[in-house]
Formats: structure tokens, sequence, C-alpha cells
């Protein structure tokens, strides 16, 4: 198994300015066989989800460290539902408290990743989701 | 999956995946009859980060409109290690991203060693035949992506840092020939004006055809310079207009894709069977060779 022509978005919405994590996922992604886009700080959901239908991605990966997660996670799913790319998968990393998991994955997280995972773990989660 | 989408600008996101992903025999199966509308198309080329995605982004904000919509196809390495890519360009791209008479599309170069992405002459087809006016071509910033691109291409823009030397370099390599204009890019930079006086020197011996290829200096955050580029691609597109040999570039352009397409197929087949690879050279040809052809032979 592996991620060769998957395409996948790194995207950082909300206003926390740490893209570290974020960078360091792509490159795990990259090595696993990806083709990765990445967006840069400060994305609004209505942006990245314009960016994942025109780069035609399998899916989008959301860097969270302000908090907003909630609001982030939904807003970015029904962005990519008016676009009719609802069927894109959507992952979500960052600061994430466990209590909020259940709440995630209700408005459309099919990942959620947070610090304590290793890369190998999170690599493979996407690549099982991706390949199923 | 479907390529219809209420949304049209998914319709084409996936035909351009569905074409960059095709093999051979797809993309001999998929070639339209459909001719290709008479757009024009700009190449931009240069080492890695000369600053070509930079300068795109600048360039298709000058020149889109209403009535003027701009595709850019951008096209990064692919990893020769894990064969995945870091898709870059876009990120320098984030200022046009939003524009709707923008399309930016990032492609891995895959196997391709020219500059360019397997199957680029048809990714380059679709979008002008979904309506766009002008497609804006970035290669991945080595080897002969300078050679390959001019087939592709109408108007070749060169990219070249402002590092004493470089100069000399593109000489060596033959790539100063290639281009129909010059840009020194980052004039913010020491050595800018040293390097546009000697790329001008080099430039003005080689006036083809009454075309003098002009020398264009660019600072990311002056405008100017970018609007002079602007200017400049547009008085090449209607200079090459007015004498263009149209048979000669669709000759070249079929070599091309004919190149393109007989290499990956002789690809597959050692991929297919690598104990191939254990012929002697003339074993190992003739057996490609025959293999090329394998319907006839089965029949
Ligand atoms: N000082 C200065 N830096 C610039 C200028 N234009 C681009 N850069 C920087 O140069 C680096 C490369 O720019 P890109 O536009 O990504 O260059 P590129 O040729 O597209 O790079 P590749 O696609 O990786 O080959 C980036 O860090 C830019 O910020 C400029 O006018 N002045
Ligand atoms: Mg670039």
């Amino acid at each position: 198994m592996s991620l060769n022509g998957k395409r996948i978005l790194i995207a950082k919405p909300g206003l926390d300015g740490h893209d570290v994590g974020a960078k360091i996922i792509a490159l795990a992604l990259r090595d696993a066989g990806a083709d990765v886009i990445y967006t840069g700080l400060r994305r609004s959901p209505d942006y990245i989800a314009r960016v994942a239908v025109d780069e035609d991605v399998d899916a989008v990966g959301l860097s969270i460290l302000s908090g907003s997660h909630k609001e982030l996670v939904e807003e970015t799913a029904r962005c990519l539902a008016e676009l009719d790319a609802g069927d894109i998968h959507l992952f979500v990393g960052g600061t994430i408290p466990s209590e909020d998991h259940d709440e995630l994955r209700q408005a459309g997280a099919r990942g959620i990743f947070t610090a304590e995972m290793d890369l190998d773990e999170v690599v493979a989660a996407v690549e099982a989701d991706l390949n199923a | 999956m479907s390529e219809t989408s209420s949304n049209p600008r998914r319709a084409l996101s996936r035909a351009l995946s569905r074409i960059a992903n095709a093999d051979v025999a797809e993309t001999l199966a998929q070639q339209g009859a459909v001719p290709t509308p008479e757009m024009s198309r700009i190449g931009v080329t240069g080492a890695p980060g000369a600053g070509k995605s930079t300068l795109i982004a600048r360039l298709a904000k000058l020149r889109k409109g209403e009535d003027h919509k701009i595709a850019v196809l951008a096209i990064d390495p692919t990893s020769p290690v894990s064969k995945g890519s870091i898709l870059g360009d876009r990120i320098r791209m984030d200022a046009i991203a939003d524009d709707p008479n923008i399309f930016i599309r990032s492609i891995p170069s895959r196997r391709s060693h020219d500059g360019l992405a397997d199957n680029t002459a048809d990714l380059l087809a679709a979008m002008e035949g979904h309506g766009f006016d002008e497609v804006i071509l970035e290669s991945v910033g080595v080897g002969q992506a300078e050679y390959t691109i001019r087939t592709l291409v109408d108007t070749v823009v060169l990219v070249l840092l402002p590092e004493s030397g470089d100069a000399i370099q593109a000489m060596k390599a033959g790539i100063l020939e290639m281009a129909d204009i010059y840009v020194v890019s980052k004039a913010d930079l020491p050595g800018a004006e040293l390097m546009v006086a000697e790329i001008q020197q080099v430039a003005e011996r080689q006036t083809a055809d009454g075309w003098a290829p002009p020398v264009i200096s660019t600072s990311r955050n002056d405008l100017e310079g970018f609007a002079r580029l602007d200017a400049a691609i547009s008085a090449h597109a209607k200079w090459r207009k007015a004498r263009m040999d149209e048979t000669a570039t669709q000759r070249a352009r079929a070599r091309y894709q004919a190149q393109g397409l007989i290499a990956r197929r002789i690809d597959e087949i050692m991929e297919a069977d690598n104990s191939l690879l254990d012929l002697d050279p003339r074993g190992l040809f003739d057996a490609l060779i025959a293999k090329l052809n394998p319907s006839r032979r089965d029949a």
C-alpha cells in the first residue's frame, strides 16, 4: 500500500501562525508517495475548499492549533459540499482534546491526529482511509 | 468517478486528473477529434528558485480579465525516491488563487525528465477546451526544459537569477538561444544590472526573423517590471501570429508527443517484465521493438 497517485492538500485555517507541524506532515506524506499541495497560513475554509476543487485532491488535511477546530472543520465540510465536492476526504490535526473527537467525526473528519501520535501512525491512517 | 458536476471547475479539474493519470493506451484512446483552438500559450522556465511562480502570479493578474480567462499549469518535480512530490508553486500564487478568471493546477513531473509532466500536451489542450483564453505553463527548472517547452508554447520566457556567473552558465548550456523574452528576476538583489547588461549583449546577436528578444528586469514588489513583461509578451504573440508557420508548429508538437508516448510505452513494457533487462543491448532493443506492437504479433 502506498500513497502513490494520491493528491492531498495540507491547509491551515484559523489564526494561529505555527505551520511547522503542517510542513512536517506534508513531507511525511510526500515520503509515503503522495503529491502534496500546501496553502500557507491563515486561509479561510472557503478558500481551502476552492483550492481543493481546482487541484482535484483526494483529501484535505486541516492543521489547527487555535482551538476553533469545530467551527473550522464544519465550515470546510460545508464549503466543500457547496462546491459539489463533499466526497473529498477531510482530516484534522493539531491540539484537539479527545472530548471533541466525536463531534468532529460527525462534522465530517475521517481522521483526527494529535501531537502525541507518531508520524508513521498518521501516514498509515491516511493511507488506509484513502485506499479503502 | 464522473466528470459531470454541477460545478464546472470541478468538472475541468476532474478531466485534468484523468488526462494526467492516463497510461499510454488510455492517452491514445482519449485523443479526441476536437481540434485544439488557437489560444496563446506562454511558457515560463528557468533554474529552480529563479522566481518563476512569483512572476506568473503577477503576470496572470495583469493579463486576466472578464474576457481573458487564464489557466496556469505549474509543474514541480517528483521525488525519484518516494515518487511523491511537494507541489509548491501554488503557494507563491496565493494572491491570485481566489480570482474566478484564473485557474491554477499543480502537476508532478512523474517520469518525465524534460522539465514537463506526462501528457502535458493533452493537459494544455484540455484547459484550452474548457474556455481559457491563455495558458501559462511553469516548467520544472532543470535539465532540458528550455528545449521541450519551446515546442509546446508560443512564447518562452526564461527567468534568470541576478547572480554573477549565471549568464555564462546559461550561455554554456545553450539555453540562451531558446527564449523569446529574458527576465532577470529579483532585481532588488545586487548584481541585477550587470546581469541585464550581459544578457542584453548576448540577446542582441540573436535577432531571428526580426524578433529581438527583450531583456526585462523584475522585482516582486515593483509592478512596473511585470507590466513591461506583459507588454513584451503581447508584442511577441502578435509578431508570432503574423509570421507563424502553422504546419511547422503542429509538426514539432506531434513529434514531441509521439516521442513521449513511445518512451513511456517502452517504460511500461520494461516495468511489466524486467527479465527483459537481462538481454544484451541488441536483444533488448529487438524485444522492445517487437513488443511495441503486441496485437499484430499475437494475431
Ligand atoms: N528578493 C526577491 N526574492 C524573490 C523575488 N521573487 C521571488 N523571490 C523569492 O525567491 C524564492 C523562489 O521564488 P519562486 O517564485 O518560488 O521561484 P520558482 O522559480 O517558481 O521556484 P521553483 O518552482 O521551485 O523552481 C522565494 O523565496 C521567493 O519569495 C524578488 O523579486 N526578489
Ligand atoms: Mg515555482
